[in-house]
């Protein structure tokens, strides 16, 4: 019998995704592991890959949002009937009317067909059924996401949560544009909104820049492929500070404050979907031309939707950088559940007064915010500190 | 509270109920002298002599069928079986005969002996020598036995044996009688027959014997450092089961894991499971896991022995999939 396409779980706490468009068109033979479907979810793009071989025998879900478990695709042999899919309610975006599938209700009784998403039984563990049974869901109207998308206690708990809120049409305006929130948009606004409940303060400090530059321009006629930035110095920098001052490098957690054992140093990243952020691992590791090279990788990616799920995971630490854009300083929003965050200005020349006279140097100011709950004020000055001498002689942290 | 090792507790169990009581002896293969293979009965012999610390001959059957006849005379024996691979020999004295005569006689008589005997791997004791064979006896009716996994336990469970008037395989784990662990001042009987929730939590019951006790709790500690909470229940006595223990606990966490160093294979998890599934069907949320040794003797090898039997990663993996992450 034909073999479902589920949509995967990609990630930690992935509960939909959005399949972008189909590399694989109805008919076509399928190898095991070979792309299938361009998937988005709420943190990369990313290719699923067939987990069976054959032949791609029907695309139940062309494109648009799909929870997790639903089946959105068949494989199997040439000319193998197809189970009716069994579509789960639409979570908030209605589908097109273009899928033309009535009532689900009445499938053909003829297939003894098994699994989730299909005619004949459903998975259910036991709890999930007598809960259905006590609260009187029927268990066809939920998605299970348990192991072969099983329904578990979790997903009625879903399910009647999301029961009551039907979905508004949208009702076009012909002035006011209507922009659809992206599954990143949407993470975007969750987490920030929660990075809003933290305590935090602000701390900020300038830095001359003259021997970052000059090292920037020694690194570039050494190596002219490599391009060192002043935002690698600024990862490197940050990684050696917070080695010296881990309390920074740490978390906040009801029970205890957790203090990383290295540096993992997230970039935040204009990427055309929205914010994103690569995370550089141990960066107090690696050279300042190792970073460039990981930076330049996870950027080029992160523009082009091609990060993966596990170059955001595992953060540290954020920079900011609006450097390139004319921003003296400015204030960064924390990004849980990291303890701090720094924010970077451009790198300008300022008149500053220098043993009794003035002089112009390139300066750049750097505004860190931490979360009190983890971090005082004297320690995160401490390490604000560190890294204002380090970049005004970058010999220190290298 | 004072601090004994399992050892110690083993031994204090036995010494205290012979100081109190004349018919309290203990037998078995060098346990005079030697104090024993494992030292347990170490420097009983000065204390009570050799009438009531006997060598007995290489013969288990032997030692077995003595120690039930006393029984039936009166006396509260205390067999020692070096290794319970070795229980393979005493089986018929065990099994069709301490097992049998109170039924057998309408309750005229009782048999109230002990065997003590030990076993598990992690010491490469080779194929003959590691076995964990308690599900063997869990499966005869008359027979009593536990399985303890802490110094605590293991001093108030054979102080209750003793003087249970059943008789009662009692093991013990090879790697557990150098753990410490505080016992209180006097010895404090534990029922046979009640279970000990070693930790509370949310998400998953993890049911475990033995040397897994301790993997468990380990396996507990780095679950909860990926936010999942796991309760850890040791049932400590196997036969008669403290079923209403285990399976209440099942029904708050939704989810269960049974972990044995023994084979999985009709392995006591398997008794578990079942009960599990009975009593709490409606309330499981996923499938129980069970965590036992690969089927195969246990090799000699200490890397391969590692890799049959299992260990706290193992307990962990098994967390994992009940909540559906990976593992």
């Amino acid at each position: 019998m034909a073999t479902e396409v589920i949509l995967p779980r990609l990630g930690q706490g992935m509960e939909s995704g959005t399949i972008v468009r189909w590399l694989k068109s109805e008919g076509e033979p399928v190898e095991k592991g070979e792309p299938l479907f361009e998937l988005d979810t709420d943190k990369v793009t990313q290719e699923v890959e067939a987990e069976a071989a054959g032949v791609l025998l029907k695309i139940a879900v062309a494109e648009g949002e799909v929870p997790v478990g639903q089946t959105v695709a068949f494989i199997g042999a040439e000319g193998e009937d197809v189970p009716e899919v069994t579509a789960a309610p639409p979570p908030r975006e209605e589908e097109k009317p273009r899928d033309p599938e009535p009532a689900p209700e009445a499938p053909q009784q003829e297939a003894v067909a098994s699994g989730n998403g299909t005619s004949g039984r459903i998975k259910a563990s036991p709890l999930a059924r007598r809960l259905a049974r006590e609260r009187s869901i029927d268990l066809r109207s939920v998605r299970g996401t348990g192991p072969e998308g099983r329904i578990v206690a979790e997903d009625l708990e879903r399910a009647e949560a999301g029961a009551p809120t039907a979905p508004s049409a949208p009702v076009s305006t012909g002035e006011v544009e209507r922009v659809p929130l992206s599954s990143i948009r949407k993470t975007i606004a969750r987490r920030l909104t929660e990075a809003w409940q933290i305590p935090v303060f602000q701390l900020q400090a300038s830095a001359d820049m003259t021997r970052v530059n000059d090292l920037l321009a020694r690194l570039r006629e050494r190596d002219p492929d490599v391009r060192v930035t002043v935002t690698d110095v600024l990862t490197k920098v940050c990684a050696q500070a917070l080695m010296r001052h881990r309390e920074v490098n740490a978390e906040f957690t009801d029970e205890a404050i957790l203090l990383h054992p290295s540096a993992n140093v997230g970039l935040a990243v204009a990427a055309p979907q929205g914010l994103i952020v690569p995370v550089i691992r141990s960066a107090e590791r690696l050279s300042l031309t190792e970073i460039a090279g990981v930076r330049a990788d996870l950027v080029g990616r992160a523009r082009e939707a091609k990060l993966r799920a596990e170059d955001l995971e595992g953060g540290t630490f954020t920079i900011s950088n609006l450097g390139m854009y004319a921003v003296e300083s400015f204030t960064a929003v924390l990004n849980p559940p990291q303890a701090a965050i720094v924010a970077v200005g451009a790198t300008e020349e300022r008149v500053i007064p220098l043993g009794g006279e003035t002089a112009v140097r390139p300066m750049v100011t750097l505004t860190a915010t931490f979360d009190h709950r983890a971090v005082d004020g004297a320690p995160a000055a401490a390490f604000l500190q560190t890294l204002k001498e380090s970049l005004e002689d970058p010999g220190l942290a290298l | 509270m004072p601090e004994l090792t399992y050892r110690e507790a083993v031994r204090d169990a036995l010494s205290q109920a012979m100081r109190q009581d004349d018919d309290v002896f203990i037998m078995g293969e060098d346990i005079a002298e030697m104090g024993g293979s494992m030292g347990v009965t170490a420097g009983m012999l000065d204390e009570f002599g050799p009438e009531r610390v006997r060598n007995s001959p290489i013969s288990e059957m032997a030692i077995a069928g003595a120690a039930i006849g006393a029984a039936l005379q009166g006396m509260r024996p205390v067999a020692e079986i070096m290794y319970e691979d070795f229980l393979t020999l005493a089986t018929e004295q065990i099994v069709n005969q301490a097992a049998k005569h109170r039924y057998m006689s309408g309750g005229q008589v009782t048999v109230p002996v002990v065997f003590r005997t030990q076993g598990g791997a992690g010491w490469s004791p080779g194929a003959q020598h590691a076995q964990q064979l308690e599900a063997w006896f869990v499966h005869i009716p008359g027979l009593k036995v536990v399985f303890a996994s802490t110094p605590e336990d293991v001093r108030g469970l054979l102080w209750s044996a003793i003087y249970d008037d059943n008789p009662v395989v009692f093991f013990e784990h090879r790697t557990l009688y150098p753990i410490k662990g505080d016992v209180p001042q006097e010895i404090e009987p534990i029922p046979l027959g009640r279970a000990r929730v070693h930790r509370e939590g949310e998400d998953v019951t993890v049911i475990a014997t033995g040397r897994l006790v301790h993997e468990s709790l380990k396996a507990a500690e780095e679950a909860e450092g990926e936010g999942i909470s796991v309760e850890v229940v040791d049932p400590r006595t196997l036969q008669p089961l403290d079923e209403e223990t285990l399976v209440s606990s099942v029904k708050k966490t939704n989810r269960a894991v049974v972990a044995h160093e023994a084979v999985t294979r009709m392995g006591f998890g398997a008794e578990v499971a079942a009960v599990l599934q009975y009593q709490a069907f409606d309330w499981l949320d996923a499938p129980i896991e069970r965590v036992g040794a690969r089927f195969s003797p246990l090799p000699f090898a200490p890397v391969m022995e590692a890799f049959v039997v299992p260990h706290a990663d193992d307990v962990l993996a098994a967390i994992k999939r009940t909540v559906g992450k990976e593992g």
